[in-house]
């Protein structure tokens, strides 16, 4: 069953004086994901990968085209009862603390204080923050402000994850742990959508990668048809498979849509 | 619906608080407060009314001070840092997030315009024992409460103005210029329309400009009207259906920017 489906997404964006230029930022994009599936978004700057994501949590409205999370339009605002969202730079109120803004994130969920209290310390518990959970959040390092708002994602356990760039700027250490929760959350049944420009992350974790090329959604495909295509044992300069394989895409602009 | 924009509220206060501008604003509104009393030791005469014109004048600058920074530093802030993603990633409409913004934002002036008041309240009680009684005979404290909450009031329209131009702009620094500017010719239009009204022939003004500031005064809060220092200062009751009318003005001209803010914030990307 698709739990996201989004169906000839068009979108543009105006700039310059008066606003007269137009740029297109995603064209006629068409893709379903279905329940527990663990999908990645690949592509280089300016893809188009995180207007996805901000069209599917209501930010954006798209010129063309329709997204549904489970049946509801995205831009309905009960759509994010499922939804879990991770943004590219991670920003919360900097003189709150995590359980502060756990507590908030649980009572706008519409759960009250007893209820979220267990669940709040369970999360920090996962993101590995319950010893800093009332330190404010101006006092943490680019890795904890991470884990923090993912953390404030990961509550009251959402059916659907959204996370756009997870692992940009972490250190190894701050990757594999972000990674280890997101495996962690598919493992419990959670529906995973992500964007990355770290290709080995997605080709470890994905089940499907979807790569985006000018706005455009090139091809999707599976970790095992890239191995297939591109076996590693044939892979010059040090390149991944699914590296090979997305500079063959964008190059060759193959299309299988 | 009512929850969350409650949770929003509360979340702008909370974070409000913590905000080192906010102790600024009240520690050195309480200073000029104090040193109202001693100030007013260098006058010979009108003694209350120099402690009266100091304290409310800070009271009203120590309010008019959260609309010019801690309301954009909220709203406009929150767009600017993409703090807004933490609130509408959740199942939060708009219009929720608006209104919760705004009810925080009233919380925190009320906070501040009350904590004011009693530190005015305060400075009259301590002058009565420098000063000898007869220079109290105008006083009025009820005039003084009326004057503030009227003052409040005035502050409330300007936080909806700033939520509108929080919720058009894309930067806190033009939010600002127009917030001030909204300010600067609320304080002025009653003047202008008062010259119209009395100027004769001998200072005719042309009809153009004329229909330009009735226009104006329409559409831009009359903040001017909020002002009851002088009433207060002099002991001075002030007119009940005058604060009635007031009252209905604010709440009628907030209610119009929210709605106008709800509709075109929704409209926007948040890209």
């Amino acid at each position: 069953m698709n739990i996201i489906s989004c169906n000839n997404i068009s979108k543009s964006y105006q700039s310059g004086f008066l606003e007269r230029d137009r740029s297109l930022a995603l064209r006629k994009v068409s893709f379903h994901i279905k329940e527990r599936e663990l999908f990645g978004f690949v592509g280089p700057n300016g893809a188009g990968k995180s207007t996805i994501l901000k069209i599917l949590m209501g930010f954006i409205r798209p010129d063309t085209g329709t997204t549904h999370i489970h049946e509801t339009l995205a831009s309905n605002p009960e759509s994010r009862h499922l939804l879990g969202y991770l943004p590219e730079r991670p920003s919360l109120y900097p003189h709150l603390s995590p359980r502060e803004h756990l507590l908030f994130g649980a009572k706008l969920h519409g759960m009250t204080k007893d209820d979220a209290s267990n669940h709040i310390n369970d999360v920090l518990k996962v993101v590995d923050l319950l010893d800093s959970a009332d330190t404010p959040i101006k006092k943490f390092s680019k890795g904890m402000a991470q884990r923090a708002a993912l953390a404030y994602a990961l509550l009251p356990t959402p059916k659907i994850l959204i996370l756009d760039e997870p692992m940009s700027g972490l250190d190894p250490i701050g990757r594999q742990i972000v990674i280890d929760i997101i495996l962690e959350a598919h493992s419990r049944g959670c529906t995973i959508l992500f964007c990355s420009h770290i290709l080995n992350d997605v080709e470890r974790i994905c089940d499907r990668i979807g790569i985006m090329n000018k706005g455009e959604l090139i091809t999707t495909t599976t970790p095992a048809a890239v191995l297939d295509q591109f076996p590693p044992e044939k892979q010059r300069g040090g390149k991944t498979p699914l590296e090979s394989f997305f500079l063959h895409t964008i190059e060759e602009g193959c299309c299988e849509k | 619906m009512k929850s969350s924009i409650i949770q929003i509220a509360l979340i702008t206060y909370k974070e409000g608080l913590r905000h080192r501008i906010l102790y600024g604003v009240i520690s050195a509104a309480l200073l000029l407060i104090i040193a109202s009393i001693l100030l007013s030791g260098l006058f010979m005469r009108d003694l209350l009314k120099v402690i009266l014109d100091i304290c409310q004048s800070a009271t009203s600058v120590g309010g008019l001070l959260i609309p010019f920074f801690l309301a954009i530093n909220l709203l406009a802030g929150d767009i600017e840092n993409k703090t807004i993603f933490a609130i509408l990633a959740k199942p939060v409409s708009r219009q929720q997030y608006i209104l919760g913004k705004f009810t925080g934002l009233t919380l925190l002036t009320g906070m501040v315009m009350f904590i004011l008041t009693c530190a005015t309240l305060l400075s009259i009680y301590g002058a009565t024992f420098i000063y000898p009684q007869a220079v109290f005979s105008s006083l009025s404290i009820q005039s003084i409460v009326f004057s503030s909450v009227m003052a409040f009031l005035g502050v409330t329209v300007l936080n909806s103005t700033v939520i509108l131009w929080c919720s058009v702009t894309t930067s806190s620094f033009l939010a600002t210029l127009l917030t001030l500017s909204t300010y600067m010719i609320g304080q002025s239009t009653e003047n202008l329309v008062r010259f119209l009204n009395v100027s004769g022939e001998e200072a005719a003004v042309s009809p153009m400009v004329q229909k330009i500031v009735h226009g104006v005064m329409y559409i831009f809060p009359n903040l001017s009207a909020f002002d009851f220092k002088q009433l207060a200062a002099h002991g001075l009751a002030i007119p009940m259906q005058e604060m009635v009318f007031l009252l209905f003005y604010s709440i009628s001209y907030s209610v119009i920017m929210l709605m106008l803010s709800m509709y075109l914030f929704n409209k926007r990307d948040l890209s």
